[in-house]
């Protein structure tokens, strides 16, 4: 099994490595040197070598590439172009709240998910609008429900905050508060994708020998769904969670900007519109390798619960 | 990845709500009341008789640009399933039926892919090449495409061992009739479902990057963009940001669920 743990870290350094230099060249190719555009249009010829001189941009790519990926490793990200902020700096204040968002979200499709496929009285009316819930959750773009939740609970009832993000030091209420509809809008999707996994499986062990045991011994059909049915069948559920990590990034994108949330996924967005390069390549590469190592989790955890595989190697 | 079993009706009620918004997009100077693009004195107005869905903050009509919306997201969607389709198919087909060392590396390529965010890597493209129809159409085509070649690779994996291609083979056929003659024809039912499904994302998708100001550029009629617009003034006329909202949804629903009907 450890060899199959050390191939797969050593692919995921390659694939990091790889998806780094194709962002770098591309990035720097297409968008040129962004002298130009820091100094405006009436810029002189001398200021712009002078700029491209301090930042490194009159060296071939090859040179900058290593040069930007030496000093990443040591955890040198640079500086951004706009606010001459340390990137390091503004990524770490922002990662917390994308991480929070992200780890509201998944608990609460999984625990839904899981929920409302196992409840016994899940019967043809129930399992309908579970599966109706399932393709809103799955078809309808978080944008979409975003909106309609800050119209129904912010502007209409008046439940809740509409945007803006709280930090815990100004009360817990407070700050739950404002998290309640980003929440809701990130998982909404995950619900859907995560009961379809998890229906499928549950539905082969339900029909498994030892489940006729336990209704043989008398016990009820909640017990025997939630105790001996849902946790055999939530295995396939949390390599899914692992697979799902890519995806979720984009979302958590979506969700802060509706919501003016202090997030990575927001600052990523300013950086793309302010062609802010280096906050742009330090947050695409923060969400290859979160991908990667998420992957590279969910594979290890499955290898381990699944004896099959591990004593295969 | 695995797909919710959708009722058999569902699928002819998808079917339905995607003819009647193609139609819609084909009939829109036809059917939209007003110009979708003619500022009036009349801002914000609520949904009266005059204006279906009242007006923008610019005094448009808000039920005209939602006709005139489904024109771009329908073009978008078909444009990038198809772009994605024609780089998919033709590297599923050839990873699954070559195998050996070609099928290893494009295997590879299809993960290392497939790992990455697509909304994510649309957003980085967008910004690269500039944000227009035809650009949009080629960067979703791009990031949609590693889905689709692992389907049809796992689809030619299994026909591959079928009786009838190793008879072809046998009989001494080459390999590029055999996906043609006999490997092709077995694809194509999924490769359709696929389809359907790929343009429900790119709609999605398209949208998505318009709601965060990197899609279509404004004054086009473009549902996201709609979407972003309307939110600030939900307190006041919440149709302009609702009503497009509710027919990306819609939209992107309808093509999911046949695309998943047909798994």
């Amino acid at each position: 099994m450890l060899r199959l743990i050390v191939r797969r870290v050593l692919l995921m350094g390659l694939t990091a490595l790889t998806v780094s230099a194709l962002l770098f060249f591309s990035v720097t190719k297409l968008l040129g040197s962004p002298a130009g555009m820091m100094l405006g249009q009436d810029a002189s010829p001398q200021a712009i070598a002078a700029l491209n001189a301090q930042y490194g941009f009159d060296r071939p790519a090859l040179s900058q590439y290593l040069h930007w990926l030496g000093d990443a490793l040591t955890g040198d990200l640079g500086r951004s172009y706009t606010t001459q902020q340390s990137v390091a700096q503004a990524i770490a204040t922002r990662v917390p709240v994308t991480l929070e968002l992200a780890v509201w979200s998944i608990a609460l499709a999984v625990a839904a998910a899981v929920f409302f496929n196992t409840i016994p009285v899940a019967r043809a009316p129930v399992r309908r609008i579970v599966t109706l819930v399932n393709l809103v959750g799955i078809s309808v773009p978080n944008f979409m429900l975003g909106v309609s939740l800050i119209f129904l609970l912010s502007v209409q009832l008046d439940l809740l905050p509409s945007t803006g993000w709280v930090p815990w030091s100004d009360g817990v209420g407070a700050h739950l508060a404002h998290m309640v509809m980003p929440v809701l809008t990130l998982s909404a999707y995950y619900f859907g994708a995560f009961s379809i996994v998890y229906r499928a499986e549950y539905q082969d062990v339900i029909q498994r020998p030892f489940i006729g045991v336990a209704r043989a011994r008398g016990l009820s059909e909640w017990r025997v769904a939630f105790r001996h049915a849902a946790p055999n069948a939530i295995l396939p559920v949390i390599t899914f969670v692992g697979i799902s990590i890519g995806q979720l990034t984009g979302g958590a994108v979506v969700t802060e900007t509706i919501f003016s949330m202090p997030g990575t996924g927001r600052l990523f967005v300013a950086s793309i519109e302010g062609r802010d390069f280096p906050v742009m390549l330090a947050i695409g590469m923060l969400i290859v390798v979160g991908v990667v190592l998420m992957n590279l989790l969910a594979d290890i955890a499955y290898t381990i619960a699944n004896p099959q595989i591990r004593h295969a190697s | 990845m695995m797909r919710p079993r959708v009722m058999r009706p569902g699928r002819w009620i998808g079917i339905a709500v995607i003819a009647g918004i193609a139609a819609i997009a084909v009939a829109a100077p036809v059917l939209a009341p007003r110009d979708p693009y003619r500022s009036g004195i009349d801002m914000l107005v609520l949904p009266s008789a005059t204006h279906f869905l009242g007006t923008d903050d610019l005094g448009r009509d808000v039920l005209s640009r939602v006709i005139y919306g489904a024109r771009a997201s329908l073009a978008i969607g078909l444009g990038a399933a198809l772009v994605a389709m024609l780089i998919g198919v033709p590297i599923g087909l050839l990873a699954g039926t070559l195998r050996g060392r070609i099928d290893v590396a494009l295997v590879a390529l299809i993960d290392l892919f497939i790992a990455l965010p697509g909304l994510v890597l649309a957003l980085i493209f967008t910004a690269m090449v500039g944000a227009n129809l035809r650009n949009l159409i080629l960067v979703l085509g791009v990031v949609m495409w590693p889905p689709i070649a692992r389907l049809v690779r796992g689809q030619a994996l299994a026909l591959r061992e079928t009786v009838f291609v190793e008879a072809a083979r046998a009989t001494g056929g080459t390999q590029l009739w055999i996906i043609r003659r006999h490997v092709w024809p077995g694809v194509l039912p999924v490769v359709a479902a696929q389809f359907s499904i790929s343009v429900s994302f790119a709609i999605f998708t398209s949208a998505s990057l318009s709601f965060l100001g990197l899609g279509i550029p404004p004054p086009a009629a473009d549902w996201g963009g709609m979407v972003r617009a309307g939110y600030d003034y939900l307190a006041i006329n919440p149709a302009m940001s609702l009503a497009p909202g509710a027919a990306v949804s819609l939209t992107v629903m309808g093509f999911y669920v046949i695309g998943a009907s047909f798994k």
